[in-house]
């Protein structure tokens, strides 16, 4: 019958040899590599962050008409307008405290419908509606917590 | 009664039943009364029977309609589909948590019907530690997160699942996808039993990895679903945008992967043990981390699933987790010296050490990139997010050098490998790579980085396929066909060719992510009856839009012909459909058709009434591929799992033999219960896969036999590797 806290049999080598574990060469390849990754992590991340903001530190942002960020916020009922001949779509999106205008040309999402969660990327002059470049909208949430009414 | 009713006592009943199981486990364990074991096997078998009933109570609560279970009316109406209605079982958040309490139980149960391959002193302990997964599961579940809940007042009709949800696709994904991670927990239970009793040898080895193959294998088939699933139903023309729960789902994916690699270099040569048991907490730290994330709502993601305390307890979870995992491993730390050392870089060793450099770098990159937000926040006070650019530029390239160190691999020895071996292995793929690298630019694709992709890509897949030609060569030389010499290979050697069929697929994907990343063209046209558009050697002709109503759904098509290389292929109808409970939520009807390896996609955004429409199509070179290189890892990763049959002795007449304990040799305790000595002879061995290097015969051994042993003829022991080394 095995006990349960038994010594692995395997363990005949003695203790005492106390041997480099790793021969340079794989040290220094190892390094190579994990210093390859990160760099590249680093570069990108330098290259591709995109400041992600509420509606409300949007009015506070002056960086906002030459980088672009993001913001996100729930599409205001009624303030859906289609502009069929130039393809735009121009909405209101809201955190709770403040509103924002947008106008977006592209592709709409089917999800898209007044009160859901969109995500808006592009510029912002501070005037004017929010220049989306691109809009990702909040897949149904299949998980919401939310009890149905009659 | 109710359904409910027998859904909510089961599961109290299951609750019971797993902590009774890690205390019984675990008192037999340590007191060594293996009566208190068997009572332990045959209470997890308990838990499953009672989570299955509780499971098949939901499941009747939805197809009888009891609009008195909150979960029901949430999820379901009248008008749905059964199977739809049946699915949405593990549509929700509770449903998904008993639909994961459920796939551990039965996984457990498994265990326990097996638990005779599994070595005897890890099996309670493996026991103890799933049950306590599945404690804390059935805890949220009869507590916060109860399916059973009853409205006050019944409704007289559900709310119904959203129209997005009601797909094929969402029929099978969230199901994998969730087995996947659940699947996680078995590797996990066998490395905090290894660390309990101290137990990290061959037997162990062979157990765990069989387990965390078929995790792989689920997280597979998991992840090329949701892409599928996304390609076919959302309409942005891609299959994978780097979203957090993607994410997510890939990095225990990363970890599994670079687990099956290195648990190869311990079964060799008895090393990387502590990187080893790193790698599978990891992996399952990673899915519950997964889950944590997805349903806490800390990311922002585009899958939007609830904000409730939910995400508390499984972050709680996996602080326990990680405590725990972290504290056995110091505890268990002395003993988990390596028995050999590294020799040299120009080694199998040291290609699976960079698989594995690599794999964990990719896992801890997307990892960051999904964090930043959080970790943008914390040290800068402002969120800043990073997109599919980062993950692209920063995946990409080493996923590029991860199918070069593929393809050179294999092709390297235990050890050290001569540079004659080398340069002899070497030639033929590096021939196909520099073929590929000459002529795709005059094929006229010119840039550089995808050409640099594709030569990888045809460097790796030449070096697979020149292997599995050496050895249907030599198999045929000695008498079989060739077709079924491939197929002996496979039956003989599952680990090995069930290994190159992955990398094959891995390879098909490759190509097929790099020609839709690099070669995709998309083109938006606004078009009257009669009026066509040119895309890529595409031409379409519009006719107009067919509307057609069903007392449940309207359906709005637009009416296409496809000309190609001047002639009609044939008509497509992409459109969209309304349902009338979900008025301001049309789904796409996307019509996707592939000519040879191209797809054409094409999305009807917009309409104005039968006779106006704006389309968007995709031209989306390879992505078949796409699909096909992951059928094709999912087949390999099946074939490395499946359990070889104990194979029965045949004699073999023997020149010269060196009679040595064979026990040894076939050291992974495959040929359990007294099978016996092979004697390995010093014959040939009549597969060709060698590099030139010395025998290495098992860990401890050095070099002991001039020729390498025979596995072909004679009952091959199951970690059946290579027949040389």
């Amino acid at each position: 019958m095995q006990t349960a806290v038994s010594v692995p049999q395997e363990e005949e080598k003695p203790e005492s040899r106390r041997r480099r574990r790793l021969p340079i060469s794989f040290i220094l390849g190892g390094l190579a590599i994990l210093g390859a990754v990160i760099y590249l992590v680093y570069a990108n991340t330098q290259a591709n962050a995109v400041y992600y903001f509420t509606v409300s530190e949007l009015k506070n942002c002056s960086i906002c008409s030459s980088q672009s960020v993001r913001v996100a916020g729930v599409v205001q009922a009624g303030s859906v307008v289609h502009n069929d001949q130039q393809q735009q779509i121009s909405f209101v999106i809201s955190d709770g405290g403040h509103s924002l205008p947008v106008v977006y040309s592209g592709i709409v999402p089917d999800i898209f419908n007044p009160g859901i969660t969109v995500v808006v990327e592009g510029h912002y002059t501070g005037q004017g509606p929010f220049q989306a470049q691109m809009l990702l909208a909040k897949c149904p949430s299949k998980f919401q917590a939310a009890t149905p009414g009659p | 009664m109710y359904f409910s009713d027998i859904g909510i006592i089961s599961l109290i009943l299951a609750l019971g039943f797993a902590v009774f199981t890690m205390v019984v486990a675990t008192l037999g364990a340590t007191r060594e009364l293996p009566q208190l074991v068997a009572s332990a096997k045959r209470s997890v078998l308990t838990v499953a029977f009672f989570l299955i009933l509780a499971s098949a109570a939901l499941i009747a609560s939805f197809l009888t309609h009891d609009f008195g279970v909150s979960y029901v009316a949430q999820h379901s109406n009248l008008a749905m589909p059964w199977y739809y209605t049946a699915s949405a079982f593990y549509g929700g958040q509770e449903g998904s948590l008993l639909y994961w309490a459920l796939m551990l139980s039965i996984f457990s149960a498994i265990f326990v019907f097996t638990a005779k391959r599994a070595p005897t002193v890890l099996v309670p302990y493996v026991m103890a530690t799933l049950m306590g997964i599945e404690t804390f599961l059935l805890i949220v579940l009869t507590t916060v997160s109860n399916p059973f809940v009853r409205l006050p007042v019944p409704l007289a009709d559900g709310v119904g699942l959203n129209p997005l949800l009601m797909d094929p696709g969402m029929l099978i994904h969230p199901p994998m996808l969730l087995m996947g991670y659940m699947s996680f927990s078995v590797p996990f239970a066998f490395a905090v039993a290894a660390m309990i009793t101290g137990k990290l040898d061959s037997e162990w080895l062979r157990s765990i990895r069989g387990w965390m193959l078929a995790a792989w294998s689920i997280q597979t088939l998991g992840l090329v679903l949701g892409a599928w699933w996304a390609y076919h139903v959302l309409g942005w023309g891609g299959y994978w945008g780097w979203d957090p729960v993607e994410n997510a789902a890939l990095l225990p994916w990363l970890t599994a992967t670079a687990f099956l690699h290195s648990s190869m270099v311990q079964e060799r040569r008895g090393m990387l043990k502590v990187w080893n048991l790193s790698l599978v907490i990891a992996s399952f730290a990673l899915s519950i981390f997964g889950t944590f994330e997805v349903r806490s709502g800390i990311i922002n993601s585009v899958h939007s699933f609830a904000y409730s305390a939910i995400g508390a307890y499984f972050l709680a979870f996996l602080v326990i987790v990680i405590v725990f995992s972290i504290g056995l491993f110091i505890f268990r730390l002395p003993k988990l010296q390596p028995e050999q050392e590294f020799d040299s870089v120009i080694s199998r060793e040291g290609s699976f050490l960079l698989n594995n450099l690599l794999l964990v770098g990719a896992m801890f990159a997307t990892l960051w990139g999904t964090l930043f937000p959080l970790i943008s926040n914390a040290v800068r006070h402002e969120t800043l997010t990073v997109g599919p650019p980062f993950y692209n530029q920063v995946d990409g390239p080493i996923f590029i050098v991860l199918i070069l160190a593929m393809g050179i691999g294999p092709l390297l020895a235990w050890r050290h490998t001569s540079t004659r071996a080398l340069r002899r292995n070497l030639g033929i793929p590096a021939l196909a790579a520099a073929i590929c690298a000459a002529v795709l630019p005059l094929l006229g694709i010119r840039d550089i980085w995808a050409n640099i992709a594709f030569a990888v890509c045809s460097f790796s897949a030449g070096a697979i396929l020149y292997e599995m030609w050496r050895g249907v060569r030599v198999r045929h030389r000695h008498g079989e066909p060739y077709l079924f010499a491939l197929y002996m290979l496979f039956e003989r050697y599952r680990q090995r060719y069930g290994g190159y069929l992955v990398h094959l697929g891995l390879v098909m994907l490759a190509v097929g992510i790099i020609g839709s990343h690099f070669f995709q063209v998309q083109q938006d046209a606004v078009l009257k009856p009669g009026q066509k558009m040119d895309v890529a050697g595409y031409k379409l002709v519009y006719f107009g839009n067919i509307d057609r109503t069903y007392p449940d759904v309207e359906i709005l098509t637009a009416q296409l012909q496809v000309w190609h290389d001047g002639q009609l292929q044939q008509y497509i109808y992409p459109g969209r459909q309304l349902y009338a409970r979900f008025a301001n939520q049309p789904t796409s009807l996307i019509s996707i058709t592939t000519y040879g390896l191209t797809d054409l996609y094409v999305f009807l955004a917009n309409w104005n009434g039968l006779s106006e429409a704006t389309i968007r199509v995709f031209v989306n070179p390879l992505v078949p591929l796409v699909w096909l290189g992951g059928i094709v890892m999912l087949l390999g990763g099946i074939i490395c799992w499946w359990p070889q049959r104990r194979k029965r002795l045949v004699s073999v007449i023997v020149p010269h033999t060196e009679k040595e304990p064979a026990s040894e040799r076939v050291g992974a305790g495959a040929v359990s219960g007294g099978e016996g000595a092979l004697a390995p002879p010093s014959v040939e061995s009549i597969i060709g896969h060698s590099d030139g290097s010395k025998a290495e015969v098992a860990p401890g051994r050095e070099g002991t036999l001039a020729s390498p042993p025979v596995g072909v003829l004679s009952g091959v022991p199951e970690n059946d590797e290579e027949a040389t080394t």
